[in-house]
């Protein structure tokens, strides 16, 4: 899937700087190997919404949009790779994309209500408890059936509550924010780049995603002591670990 | 101890109702909150070398064995012939599944296609 970009970091800021001395009539072919270069990024970005009705291809498209506005926009002053600055502006268009067409999964009210009532008794019991609540906690606490408990457990993971999910977005790009508070961390998180055939797939993980993963697997917080570095509730933790173990397994059964 | 065991069609889509079973037996255990979620998580990890991302042709058999303190789950596939099925963990997956679970393995017996999954109560 990786097999096109073939330019190492350096090599990348070099086809950018050349870009932007390049005249009228040189662009386009420079412009044209920036995406070829991250064409990648955009599929694998655009498999994460297949499950939604619309051809992967036209979603390489639209995501292909939004490389191109990325390649614009992104300025060579910033201590960021590319594509780090590129995800969320994919992201982004995609997002609009369906957004636009009104095909955004709709989650039912009563779901919608049970999510939140959730998120607010783990959060809680969580902090009175000093430890993660069992589920005959949570049922009393919330005055409801253990099962209404764990169905609401199991269905937060089936909906994507967007709003929620998303990665920041903030469309011009530079969503840095996670990435600058992740400083203590980042020369593990560089070994565990390195990681033979993951490591590609790490790298365009959002940052958010890539240290929660870490922080679980590597670092060996639970849950809720992620949640509370990171400052979401751990319902929140629990999607996003899921739906990345989940994109990597895609992924990596696809190589 | 106590045995309860379910079939499924070996698609991803069905994963759901392992998942509910095994976090509804783990409530039985008073697990906490993220004891269930990882188990989740080993479940998906484990169910997901059967089931593929797209499904395969056959059906897999869970069964649940509920201890005091620790619920073991395992699962055999049967699949079509032509349908591969890796036999052993990449090291991704030995790195979650040793994160989540107390002891996890994959393994070939006859022909066919096992798992087993044990996670303990917290202390």
């Amino acid at each position: 899937m990786n097999d096109r970009a073939t330019l190492s970091k350096d090599e990348v800021r070099s086809l950018f700087e050349a870009y932007r001395a390049a005249g009228p009539g040189e662009q386009p072919a420079l412009r044209e190997q920036l995406v070829e270069q991250h064409i990648g990024l955009v599929e694998f970005l655009a498999r994460r919404f297949r499950n939604r009705g619309e051809p992967l291809e036209d979603l390489v498209q639209v995501g292909t949009i939004g490389l191109l506005k990325a390649i614009e926009r992104f300025d060579l002053e910033r201590e960021v790779e590319f594509s780090t600055y590129a995800t969320p502006t994919i992201v982004g268009e995609l997002k609009r994309h369906f957004r636009d067409k009104g095909w955004a999964v709709r989650v039912p009210r009563r779901l919608q209500e049970l999510h939140l009532e959730l998120t607010k008794v783990v959060g809680h019991l969580g902090q009175d408890l000093g430890r993660s609540p069992t589920v005959p906690e949570i049922a009393r606490s919330m005055g409801t059936a253990e099962e209404t408990v764990l169905e609401g457990l199991e269905i937060a993971q089936a909906y994507n509550f967007t709003s929620l999910d998303a990665p920041i977005d903030t469309d011009d790009g530079g969503s840095t924010s996670f990435a600058d508070q992740l400083g203590e961390d980042d020369e593990h998180l560089e070994n565990l780049e390195y990681r033979a055939s993951l490591a590609p797939e790490m790298a365009k993980l959002p940052d958010r995603e890539r240290k929660i993963l870490y922080l679980r697997f590597f670092k060996g917080l639970t849950q809720s002591e992620i949640a509370e570095r990171l400052d979401i509730s751990q319902m929140h933790v629990s999607r996003l670990l899921n739906r990345t173990l989940a994109n990597l397994r895609h992924a990596l059964e696809e190589e | 101890m106590d045995n309860i065991s379910i079939r499924i069609p070996a698609s991803p889509v069905y994963l759901q109702v392992v998942r509910l079973v095994a976090a509804g037996l783990a409530t039985r255990l008073r697990f906490t909150l993220d004891d269930i979620e990882d188990l989740k998580i080993a479940v998906d990890e484990m169910s997901a070398y059967f089931t593929g991302t797209t499904g395969r042709e056959g059906t897999i058999q869970v069964s649940f064995t509920v201890h005091e303190d620790r619920l073991e789950i395992s699962g055999a596939g049967e699949f079509s012939s032509g349908e591969k099925v890796r036999t052993d963990l990449t090291e991704f997956s030995r790195m979650i599944l040793d994160t989540v679970a107390d002891s996890a393995s994959l393994e070939h017996t006859n022909g066919t296609p096992t798992f087993k999954l044990v996670k303990s109560k917290a202390q």
